[in-house]
């Protein structure tokens, strides 16, 4: 069976207006909050739907009409700054990638935002909140839709802006602003690369253009250290914004958000950002093996530390939290691989199971008040909902047949196997653990006896909890309807993969159809790979449900390894304490005094002294100050000419 | 047409000054109206200015081409309207508190804005340094306006040391009418490009005793030390028209000489390789010294000298390619507007929080977000803006100008100029920082009058627009230099 379907693609029938249209409603949502609707939260609440719905309708005609054209692609572009030979266009381009792109972001933000008017319902900043929230779909959108690196470059930093805004959303709790603050700092030094790609490319094409940098890469003329280097530089700042090893870091702490923020931005649109760049610019990477390797092993490695890290959590949303850098790291893995599909296929379904996961999480703190599984247990009769939802969105992620994980996971081990044995080996283990960690907090959560939850703490102005976290219950429909709605792509949207639907949609937004070629099913990997996640899913069974074995003994027998996982590595042991506080801080006190010691003194000699008593500044005035001044004027005047006469002789 | 037509922007504005002071002698229960008589000049002004814009006829060589009304002139008459607009809307609040010669202040606001406006036009070396003079005089009398010592100490500074320069430049001018005999740019462009290669020696002291004499005005390292004292001691509305407007003219003229009269080769490598060699010293020394501030009239008073550095890039960025000759100007005009907006901004915001608090310490603006927000979301993004990072017009501006100089192969002032950037991020931001995640010790609200939120409003409106859709600014700037064309 051939890989591709042999029907070049069209020109999808769309105006410009339609574009600019999906990009400016939740702008336009974000203005009318901002003005005047922040006092008014069920106005922005509506205000948000509004916007973000309209986004998200005239996104799926978009889609269609993408797919009448078989994924073909279309573009408007606009000078938006030029000086001289440098021009920087402003445009939007829409092709398959974008289309599912632009569909993933406005459904679950859309989704996200109706949650939200029950989750943030009473909170002091709920105004504020929606305005982040469109402020956020917007950038998201422009990142997507931008049809020239420097575009993406731009909005990729707003996206952060907006993320940093909501991690730090309850900012007077100082574990949020420490988390905004980390996240900002951690992906901006990704950012770096992404920068010096920039100024590499513009250097080498002197345009930021997507089909040019593509063609760019797959010129046989271009020099290949070149092309490596700039796909380092991409990777650099993808591996940042989809919390990719070793700057993973920022994304467990980022669950200090409100937590419909983190099923939206953290967990189905904006970490996914970094594979969507390296999708988006997949010829580069095509073209250079070796960052290739590097994307593929940084995305295993991560996949696999994530994963270990996540099976001894005791935080709810953490072990989310973890799971979605551990997929991140499954669609790096493949984008390694040369599995542009499966990695975007992952993308896909992984938005909207993991969405259903992380507001499944909210549905359970706002019925207990606490995200601590050690103070659960028992919720299924009380909140059938989310339970059932949760269970689709957990077997789907572990990769169950027939579900929609289970699809383009499989085609992800497919691709590593294809590449690497060694890859496919972490793969099939990643999975193992991925079951094993979902159902272990499924069992902890939803089953067993009910632990009583947290306390209202009624002292905490801030609290807005209304609910009695003795007697859980389920939660309003505004918050179990997305659950409901998102449960149906987590079971179905795997299901594109029939026939290579997705594939050939996708394929037609690279210049050249991938060249790998071959079935994109086999039996062996999705049998092995379906005994696996079943194994792991038996292993939670067992120790959480049945407690043939108590975790205790298992802590027991593996307590090195557990150790160094529920210190997460000591990585961010290692970034705070030695590299930022040993290094950094005391390097950059270091500097700062002898900055003020020996050169702002040296340079504004006397410039303290106005700060002196009145006798003393006339003093000065008179027999020091303007003097000395007008000898710098004097003095520079005579160094200039010296220096003239001297390197340029007469 | 006349002459005089073409100083119609001028007289409008020495009007207005006329009116203002008449109004204050004679109707002094009146004296409320000062401010709105000092705009209604400007706003004429700028539609004198606009009724040129649209015409071809223009006048290269008006009073016997000492003055010329070109696209080059009429760029910074928008500029200095619009400044001087500003200026007067956020010391509205300052003039009545202070109550005494209230019309004596806006009309010395005036005639400055005149004397900038002649100085934007003059052709010739004698205009030029009488244009000077009537925009220097009436700001060393602002600078000590205040009724303090600090003020007064301020403006003693500033008077002294712009003698110097003045006499500095009067010497170059000398030295360059004495070697070409002219005054006129054209005519010395002439001269130099036949027979000026004998006198390079003389050409380059006439050369750097021009660029002494304007770089006082335009505060660039070795001439700037006055700086942070008059800004802090200066009454923040005048220090803000000095950071701005006298900068920028110092811009238009230099600019304007040096490409009219001095554009040959022999005398063209040497002085961009001074502006070069000063815009690095300017941009590293200014940001270095602006970290450690702690009052934000001294930090912005630095940083004004760090980003006097950055306009320099773009004087020094002579193209070597004939065709992008001009970028470099069009470069220096684009930042000085990008700048004037920005920094005026940034200004008008400190002047209205420091009435309130009644400090200029930047420990003081902890926690100003919840006390205004409306003035700390337009501080911060002004300081955005002078940063560097977009949407903002100042974004723009940097990228042109840092262009400019790598076309101008001068890469290694642009690594300087982006090391420069990225250092100054640190302590503009750290004043944003402050002001969204510190905690205010004084939980007021603080209410800003119509005059200051008119001013704030406009300036961080242009930033954001400009920043936004940038390239009506650019063609303007871009058809402005096209009178150096060569």
């Amino acid at each position: 069976m051939p890989f591709l379907a042999e029907t070049a693609a069209g020109i999808p029938d769309i105006s410009e207006q339609v574009l600019w249209a999906i990009l400016c409603a939740p702008l336009i949502a974000w203005a009318i909050i901002v003005a005047g609707g922040r006092k008014y939260p069920t106005i922005a609440g509506y205000l948000a739907i509004g916007g973000v719905g309209a986004a998200c309708l005239l996104s799926y005609i978009t889609l269609f009409n993408v797919m009448d054209a078989d994924g073909g692609i279309v573009k408007y572009t606009h000078e938006w700054f030029a000086a001289g030979p440098l021009v920087v266009d402003l445009g939007v381009r829409v092709d398959g990638l974008t289309a599912v792109m632009l569909v993933v972001v406005t459904s679950v933000s859309l989704l996200v935002q109706l949650y939200s008017t029950g989750y943030m319902d009473g909170d002091h900043g709920e105004g504020r909140y929606f305005a982040h929230m469109c402020l956020f779909t917007f950038s998201m959108l422009g990142l997507v839709l931008a049809d020239n690196l420097f575009q993406i470059f731009v909005f990729w930093e707003l996206v952060g802006l907006c993320s940093y805004l909501l991690i730090g959303f309850w900012f007077h709790k100082p574990s949020a602003a420490a988390a905004a603050k980390k996240a900002f700092i951690v992906t901006r030094i990704g950012d770096l690369g992404l920068l010096a790609a920039l100024l590499l490319i513009f250097r080498e094409t002197g345009q930021f253009d997507v089909g040019v940098i593509q063609e760019w890469a797959k010129n046989p003329a271009t020099d290949g250290t070149l092309v490596t280097l700039f796909a380092l530089g991409l990777f650099a700042g993808a591996a940042g914004k989809s919390a990719q090893f070793p700057l993973h870091v920022w994304l467990p702490d980022a669950m200090e958000g409100p937590t419909p923020v983190s099923a939206l931005i953290h967990a189905a649109t904006m970490v996914a950002a970094g594979v969507y760049l390296v999708a988006r610019f997949f010829p580069v990477f095509e073209a250079s093996p070796d960052a290739r390797d590097v994307v593929a092993w940084i995305g295993a490695t991560t996949a696999l530390l994530a994963a270990t890290i996540a099976m001894v959590q005791t935080d709810f949303k953490r072990v989310m939290a973890y799971s979605t850098i551990s997929q991140l790291g499954y669609m790096m893995m493949a984008l390694g691989s040369l599995g542009y599909v499966a990695a975007i296929f992952h993308l896909f379904t992984h938005a909207f199971f993991k969405a259903s996961l992380f507001l499944g999480s909210g549905s359970v703190n706002h019925s207990t008040n606490t995200f601590d599984m050690r103070k659960m247990g028992g919720l299924k009769p009380h909140m059938p909902i989310t339970y059932w939802t949760f269970m689709i969105a957990s077997l789907s992620l572990a990769g169950i047949f027939p579900l929609a994980g289970f699809w383009s996971k499989d085609e992800i081990l497919l691709d590593a196997w294809r590449n690497d044995t060694g890859l496919w080996a972490v793969g099939v283990a990643v999975a193992f653990m991925t079951a094993f960690y979902m159902f272990r907090a499924i069992f902890l959560t939803f089953h067993g006896e009910y632990k009583g939850g947290e306390p209202v703490d009624h002292h905490d102005e801030d609290s807005h909890f209304h609910g009695d976290p003795a007697h859980p219950h389920e939660s309003p429909w505004v918050m179990t309807l997305p659950l409901i709605v998102l449960s149906v792509p987590a079971i179905m949207a795997g299901w594109f993969a029939y026939d290579h639907m997705f594939a050939n949609f996708i394929n037609h937004a690279l210049p050249e159809l991938p060249h790998h070629e071959g079935s994109s099913f086999e039996i062996g990997i999705a049998v092995s790979s379906t005994i696996v996640a079943l194994a792991g899913i038996g292993a939670a069974y067992a120790i959480y449900m049945k407690r043939w074995v108590t975790s205790e003994s298992i802590r027991e027998t593996f307590a090195p390894l557990a150790i160094i996982f529920e210190n997460k590595y000591y990585l961010d042991k290692l970034y705070e304490d030695v590299l930022v506080t040993r290094v950094f801080h005391r390097g950059w006190n270091r500097l700062l005094e002898a900055n003020d010691r020996y050169v702002v003194d040296g340079i504004a000699n006397g410039s303290a002294r106005i700060a002196r008593q009145a006798s003393l500044r006339f003093r000065t005035l008179q027999t020091g100050q303007i003097q000395s001044y007008g000898l710098g004027i004097a003095a520079g005047v005579v160094v200039i000419v010296l220096a003239v006469y001297s390197a340029n002789p007469l | 047409m006349s002459s005089i037509d073409i100083v119609g922007p001028q007289l409008a504005v020495l009007l207005a000054a006329g009116v203002v002071l008449l109004i204050d002698a004679l109707l002094p229960q009146q004296r409320r109206l000062l401010p709105f008589v000092a705009l209604v000049g400007l706003a004429g002004s700028a539609f004198w200015s606009l009724s040129w814009a649209g015409r071809a006829d223009w006048h290269p060589d008006a009073f016997g081409g000492t003055l010329s009304l070109d696209q080059y002139a009429l760029f910074f008459y928008f500029l200095f309207a619009g400044i001087t607009a500003t200026v007067v809307l956020a010391s509205v609040d300052w003039v009545n508190r202070e109550g005494r010669g209230q019309g004596e202040y806006y009309a010395l606001v005036l005639t400055t804005c005149a004397g900038l406006m002649f100085l934007s036009a003059a052709r010739d070396l004698i205009t030029i340094f009488l244009a000077l003079e009537l925009s220097s005089i009436p700001q060393y009398i602002l600078a000590g306006w205040g009724k303090d010592q600090k003020s007064s100490e301020a403006g003693l500074k500033y008077l002294l040391l712009g003698a110097i320069a003045s006499a500095l430049l009067l010497y170059g001018m000398a030295l360059l009418y004495g070697v070409t005999g002219s005054t006129l740019l054209d005519d010395i462009a002439q001269t130099i490009q036949t027979d000026g290669e004998s006198y390079r020696s003389v050409l380059i002291l006439a050369m750097v005793l021009m660029i002494a004499g304007f770089g006082f005005k335009m505060s660039v390292v070795p001439f700037q030390m006055w700086v942070p004292d008059v800004y802090q001691g200066a009454p923040t509305p005048v220090a803000a028209f000095l950071s701005v407007g006298s900068k920028a003219a110092g811009f238009a003229v230099i600019t304007r000489i040096f490409f009219i009269a001095l554009p040959a080769t022999f005398l063209s490598d040497d002085w961009a390789m001074i502006f070069a060699v000063i815009a690095a010293a300017s941009m590293t020394i200014g940001n270095v010294a602006a970290i450690v501030q702690t009052d934000i009239k001294r930090m912005l008073g630095y940083s004004s000298i760090a980003q006097a550095g950055t306009f320099l890039i773009g004087l020094a960025a002579i193209s070597v390619h004939g065709d992008e000759f001009t970028l470099g100007a069009s470069g220096v005009l684009l930042y000085t507007a990008a700048y004037a907006f920005t920094n005026l901004g940034a200004f008008v915001a400190v002047i209205a929080i420091s009435q309130k608090i009644g400090s200029d310490q930047i420990k003081d603006y902890a926690g100003m977000w919840k006390r205004s927000p409306f003035l700390t979301v337009a501080l911060a993004f002004c300081l955005v803006s002078l940063t560097g990072i977009p949407p903002t017009a100042g974004f723009w501006a940097k990228l042109y100008i840092f262009n400019a100089g790598l076309r101008a192969d001068l890469a290694w002032l642009v690594i300087v100029g982006v090391l420069n950037s990225v250092l100054s991020a640190y302590y503009y931001l750290a004043v944003v920082r402050q002001m969204f995640l510190g905690d205010a010790e004084d939980g007021m609200t603080i209410r800003t009058t119509p005059s200051i939120g008119m001013a704030l409003g406009a300036a961080t409106l242009g930033v954001l627009v400009f920043g936004i859709v940038p390239m009506p600014l650019i063609s303007a700037a871009e058809s402005a230099v096209e009178i150096f064309a060569r």
